[in-house]
């Protein structure tokens, strides 16, 4: 009788991981055929708009591009904490930390001009996700307290605040029954870069880059994958775990903040409750696709942006936006489905029959 | 503040509190046995969706629920297959199933949104008992949910510290390897234990539209399931402390729409912060214990188990 | 017992073999029943292997098992513990957070667990056969000892007829290790059998009815009665000789002293003295060897040296540079080598590259004020695996697919590549095949020459004897006896790495 077996590989398949995700793209697109169908849908019409929505048209990469700014952004943060094997699981809520500091100092700095305010906005808003990270850095380094938990809580802890903030003292007296935030001031907003896009894709872009960089090219991001390896490798070379936790942690959470900045400045009109959007969770999807390397989450960011505003424009077609989260959702099974096989090989083992001897 | 509205949000903290405890003590197994699962939310929403719609279409409220507690567990098994089965990161795949589970609860609730429950679970009627005044409308109006979970509790209690299956389930959470030499099947053991807590996030979130909201809409789970998560840890992992937890956060749920009613002028919204500065709070406890002890949280979590080649 | 009593063990003619190496070849084994039975020899004779046959971990690729006269096919431990044949490990395999009782009756056939019904069992099963314990008490709390006892009555509690165990003594106190010897009379005078894997000559000749001997992977006495043979006899036949590989490297005068230990103490994982007030001088140009059965502190005294474990007390210097309390990377830079036992974990990370592992310990001399020159990086490593002899894949995938002499190539390699003054270097050819064998100790002779002082661990005592200029002998803790490697017995040493004080 044979039965099958999972045996490890030697070494994972080389250029394994960009064709895992791609089969996982192809299988979540077919999965979606099946849904479609299976609710009384026509598939090709609503791929049709699927794809012209999000890629089809300059205006179409802009609103693109424009998702995959926090998609990425928070990607990146999760990559970062992830490549030292940090689980920052708080990107939501940092997000959120940033947004409300940048729209804080909108609020301060009425009346400044853009090139003054919108840089402090988004100064602000690095130090307000690095702040709410740097709690979670602490406890892991210094007592050992598990970073995915007390991230976890704290993005509620997060969200709480802003309602408070809008229904509370942030609270527009000229908003009738429905609280909201005063509006953003046409100097707090980003300017545009083509069409809907703005100046946000460019940073954004630039930080992916530069924290690229430092990964494979300083001696710190050396270390950080040392210390990510092992933690009694680290300490043989000289590595200051601690220190490097609590840099890390705070690093990871001021970038998911200055997501939540540039999304405020870059697309919303005022600051409201779902300002963070979902990305802070897709972001820990985005950094897993792209295996916790900066290099890949622009890549896989731009994907997935392409997903939610297509998933977006369906709508309009009967179909809930819905179909976007579980596409994102499938990408990610088939992905590790696939990447299953990068690492192990199916064999066929024969049962050993009694008898003791191979 | 009167005595009927005392007794109201008594009687709420007990429903709601009954509705977190169910999605807690079956991620409080699955965690038990060593994979966390963070699709909880998820698989809620599913549960929800899943016996509003079997109970629009059959009309028999008993059948939603069974099949909804089917469903997830099915669903939270592709959880535990790329977790346990083919060693994926168990966050990840957890946050997966919670997109999923949103996803697709959103996209075939669609059609119900608005409609009038097929049926609900209404509340058992325990004769006299009901008419006890204080205990009466709070213990004993209840749904069928309720004494649910606190079945489900007691089982568990017990399964876990009294029987050997349970004692093979917390040794998969804490030493697989050791569980692995006394002969049982750490791979059955675990997907077993997600099964079921995907099955009680489940019974939770048909709970929800049964009985509480008897309706459906996207997002109806509100967040819930995280408070679920949290609520094991709150627990320190025990079904009874827990037990304590789901009362205490239920309460501040109730509590929360209430507090104008009693006079108190502080911000409902930061009341409902606690629950997770709490659970915050228990973990730096346990963490700090656990210098001088073993941890209260099942060390294999997040750990793959591999048995080496004979 | 009488040499009458019916065989309860038979092994016949086992044959196991592993990639790269026999473990058993035509291994035999007779134990009668009622009796405690030893197994004996050096490591990588094969008792291991052996045991885990017996008990079901391994099948053997040849040979006959019998217990009580049939023959058995174990494909698992659980078929061998239904044939009533318990195994307690060198490592427990216990839960730490669950009670004593809990650990007993896990996987045991009890379906619903009545806490006190089994409370009162265990201590019955306890009390009788003197082994003392609280059921109650949660495990972690417990010392070895103690664990050692529970490991013991989860046998018992199924049953066990035939009782393994694999180095016992390992992890227990001489006063222990007596109770320990009372506890297995008692279970033998009940009539079950006992089969005690053992380094310790000296408990062997205490307790045991008969010994076996296995070296290379055979069995070179069977059965002797111990009342009959002396521990130098045993010893004797434990070392026997093997062929050797490397040749003797020619005498050299040693230079001045490059690393010198005073009074070293440390604690093991345990918190309890693992050196105790170690005194070392090695001289450039010498090779320093330490001998002794693993766990009597060699680990720990070369973790202490490297900087990895804290020092309770005493002095580290090298090259005249007072190193006691330095990280490691200064004593890298300091001129210290390390090549630690633990490859894949301390020394090389698996999940880097091979370039990243590499440049592990100099990474900070190959940067321009932040950046880490890739170029510079791949150069260094270049360097390394041509120097060292290193077949790798393309040295930017991680390391994992590299062989078990290739690893320890590039670990060696790296720390040699420093040009050190001094060589720690710990089973540095462990688990390796002959050709990274003879590789890694021509290295080790090649920086002998160059000057360096080299501290060689290792539990090949061929290996030693061949490249020591110097013969140490490390027990419970401290240096116990020195030999001159061209004029000593293998006997005598053998003596004294088992715990034997010279009595002349």
């Amino acid at each position: 009788m044979k039965r099958l077996v999972l045996v490890r590989r030697e070494q994972p398949l080389r250029g394994g991981q960009p064709l895992s995700f791609l089969i996982g793209l192809v299988v979540a697109l077919l999965a979606g055929i099946l849904l479609l169908v299976a609710s009384g849908h026509n598939p090709i019409e609503i791929y049709e708009r699927l794809f012209n929505s999000s890629v089809g048209s300059s205006n179409a990469w802009a609103k693109t591009l424009n998702r995959a700014v926090p998609l990425g952004l928070a990607g990146l943060a999760v990559a970062v904490a992830g490549s030292m094997g940090l689980w920052n699981i708080g990107a939501e809520g940092q997000i959120l930390a940033g947004a409300m500091m940048a729209a804080w100092i909108a609020q301060i700095g009425e009346g400044w001009a853009s090139p003054l305010l919108i840089p402090l906005m988004l100064i602000a808003s690095i130090l307000g996700g690095a702040l709410l990270a740097s709690g979670p850095g602490i406890a892991r380094a210094q007592i050992g307290v598990n970073e995915i938990i007390t991230t976890l809580m704290l993005n509620e802890v997060a969200l709480r605040l802003l309602q408070w903030l809008i229904h509370g003292p942030w609270k527009d007296p000229e908003s009738r029954g429905f609280p909201l935030a005063p509006l953003l001031a046409d100097e707090a907003r980003l300017p545009k870069l083509f069409g809907r896009a703005h100046w946000g894709v460019i940073i954004a872009f630039l930080v992916i880059a530069f924290f690229g960089f430092i990964v494979s090219r300083t001696t710190w991001g050396y270390e950080l994958k040392v210390a990510g390896s092992s933690g009694a490798t680290a300490r043989y070379a000289g590595i200051s775990l601690n220190k490097k936790i609590i840099t890390v942690m705070v690093l990871s959470g001021g970038i998911a903040g200055l997501a939540g900045g540039i999304e405020l400045s870059g697309t919303s009109d005022r600051i409201v409750e779902g300002v963070s959007g979902g990305y802070g969770f897709a972001g820990i999807i985005v950094a897993a696709l792209a295996l916790m390397r900066p290099s890949g989450v622009a890549a896989v960011a731009l994907i997935f942006g392409a997903v939610q505003v297509g998933g977006l424009s369906i709508q309009t077609l009967g179909v809930s936006s819905s179909v976007s989260t579980i596409l994102q959702a499938l990408i990610l099974f088939g992905a590790i489905g696939a990447g299953v096989f990068n690492r192990y090989s199916l064999k066929s083992v024969k049962r050993e029959k009694k008898g003791g001897s191979t | 503040m009167n005595e009927a509205s005392m007794i109201g949000m008594l009687s709420t903290t007990v429903s709601f509190g009954a509705l977190l405890y169910l999605a807690c003590i079956g991620e409080l197994i699955s965690e038990k046995a060593g994979v966390l699962n963070l699709g909880v939310e998820g698989m809620m929403a599913l549960g929800a969706v899943t016996g509003f719609l079997v109970a629009l279409n059959t009309e028999n409220p008993w059948l939603a629920l069974l099949v909804a507690m089917i469903v997830t567990a099915a669903f939270a098994s592709i959880h535990g297959i790329f977790t346990v089965v083919l060693g994926a990161e168990q966050v990840v795949s957890g946050l997966s199933l919670t997109f999923l589970g949103l996803g697709l609860s959103a996209f075939f609730g669609k059609s119900a949104v608005g409609n009038p429950p097929g049926a609900i679970l209404s509340n058992v009627d325990w004769g006299p008992l009901s008419d006890i005044p204080w205990v009466g409308p709070i213990l004993f109006q209840q749904s069928p949910m309720v004494y649910f979970a606190i079945l489900v509790g007691l089982l568990t209690s017990f399964l876990l510290t009294r029987t050997s299956i349970g004692l093979a389930l917390r040794g998969a959470g804490e030493s697989a390897s050791t569980v692995d030499t006394a002969g049982y099947s750490v791979v059955k053991i675990r997907l077993a234990a997600v099964a079921t807590g995907g099955a009680l996030a489940g019974a939770a979130g048909a709970y929800l539209t049964l009985s509480i909201t008897t309706s459906w809409q996207d997002g109806a789970t509100a967040g819930r399931g995280w408070i679920a998560v949290a609520l094991v840890i709150f627990g320190a992992w025990k079904p009874g402390r827990a037990a304590i937890g789901a009362l205490l956060f239920g309460g501040l749920l109730a509590l929360k729409t209430r507090l104008q009613t009693f006079g108190v002028n502080f911000s409902p919204i930061l009341l409902s912060m606690i629950p997770y500065l709490l659970t915050i709070g228990v973990l730096l406890i346990i963490s700090i214990r656990a210098r001088h002890r073993p941890s209260a949280s099942p060390s294999e979590i997040g750990k793959v188990y591999r048995r080496e080649e004979r | 017992m009488t040499s009458d009593s019916p065989l309860a063990i038979e092994l016949v003619d086992i044959w196991k073999r592993f990639p790269g190496v026999v473990a058993n070849a035509g291994a035999t084994l007779s134990v009668k029943k009622g009796t405690i039975h030893a197994v004996l020899g050096e490591n990588g004779a094969g008792k291991s292997t052996l045991m885990n046959i017996l008990s079901g971990v391994y099948r053997p690729d040849e040979g006959q098992v019998r217990i009580n006269g049939e023959q058995h096919w174990f494909h698992s431990p659980s078929d061998a513990l239904a044939s009533g044949i318990g195994m307690v490990h060198q490592e427990f395999r216990l839960v730490p957070s669950f009670t004593v009782a809990e650990n007993i009756v896990l996987g045991a056939s009890e379906k619903i667990i009545r806490r006190s019904f089994i409370e009162k069992e265990v201590e019955q099963i306890a009390q009788q056969f003197g082994l003392a314990i609280d059921p109650t008490r949660p495990v972690w709390q417990l010392s070895m000892g103690e664990r050692q006892r529970v490991e013991i009555l989860k046998t018992l509690w199924r049953k066990a007829q035939i009782l393994i165990l694999d180095e016992p003594t390992a992890v227990l106190t001489p006063a222990e290790a007596d109770e320990l010897g009372n506890v297995l009379r008692k279970i033998a005078e009940d009539g079950r059998t006992v089969v005690f894997i053992s380094h310790k000559l000296h408990e062997v000749t205490a307790f045991c009815d008969e010994a076996t001997v296995l070296r290379g992977g055979k069995t070179v006495a069977s059965s002797l009665k111990v009342e009959e043979v002396n521990e130098s006899d045993l010893a004797g036949l434990m070392v026997g000789s093997s062929p050797m590989i490397s040749e003797r490297p020619p005498y050299q005068e040693p230079g001045e002293a490059m690393l010198t230990i005073e009074g070293l103490g440390t604690l093991d994982d345990r918190f309890l003295p693992a050196v105790k007030n170690l005194n070392l001088t090695i001289k450039s140009g010498e090779i320093v060897g330490i001998a002794g059965v693993s766990g009597n502190g060699q680990r720990e005294m070369a973790q202490a040296i490297a900087g990895l474990r804290p020092i309770t007390s005493g002095k580290v210097t090298i090259s005249g540079k007072d190193l006691t309390n330095a990280p490691p990377s200064e004593r890298f830079t300091a001129g210290l080598g390390y090549v630690p036992e633990d490859r894949l974990g301390v020394g090389l990370a698996p999940r880097l590259t091979v370039t990243e592992n590499a440049i592990l310990r100099s990474y900070k001399n190959l940067r321009k004020s932040i950046f880490l020159v890739s170029e510079q990086a791949v150069n260094y490593c270049k360097e390394i695996i041509e120097r060292f002899g290193v077949r790798t894949g393309p040295i930017d995938e991680p390391i994992a697919g590299l062989s078990g002499g290739n690893l320890q190539r590039l670990l060696v390699g790296r720390e040699l590549s420093g040009n050190p003054k001094v060589v720690l270097a710990a089973q540095p050819t462990r688990g390796l095949d002959i050709q990274g064998v003879k590789a890694i100790q021509d290295l080790l002779i090649d920086e002998r020459t160059e000057g360096a002082a080299v501290l060689l661990i290792s539990e090949d005592l061929d290996e030693l004897l061949t490249l020591s200029d110097r013969l140490l002998v490390m027990h419970e803790g401290e240096i116990v006896k020195e030999f001159d490697p061209t004029t000593a017995h293998r006997h005598d040493i053998g003596a004294a790495m088992a715990g034997k004080r010279d009595e002349s």
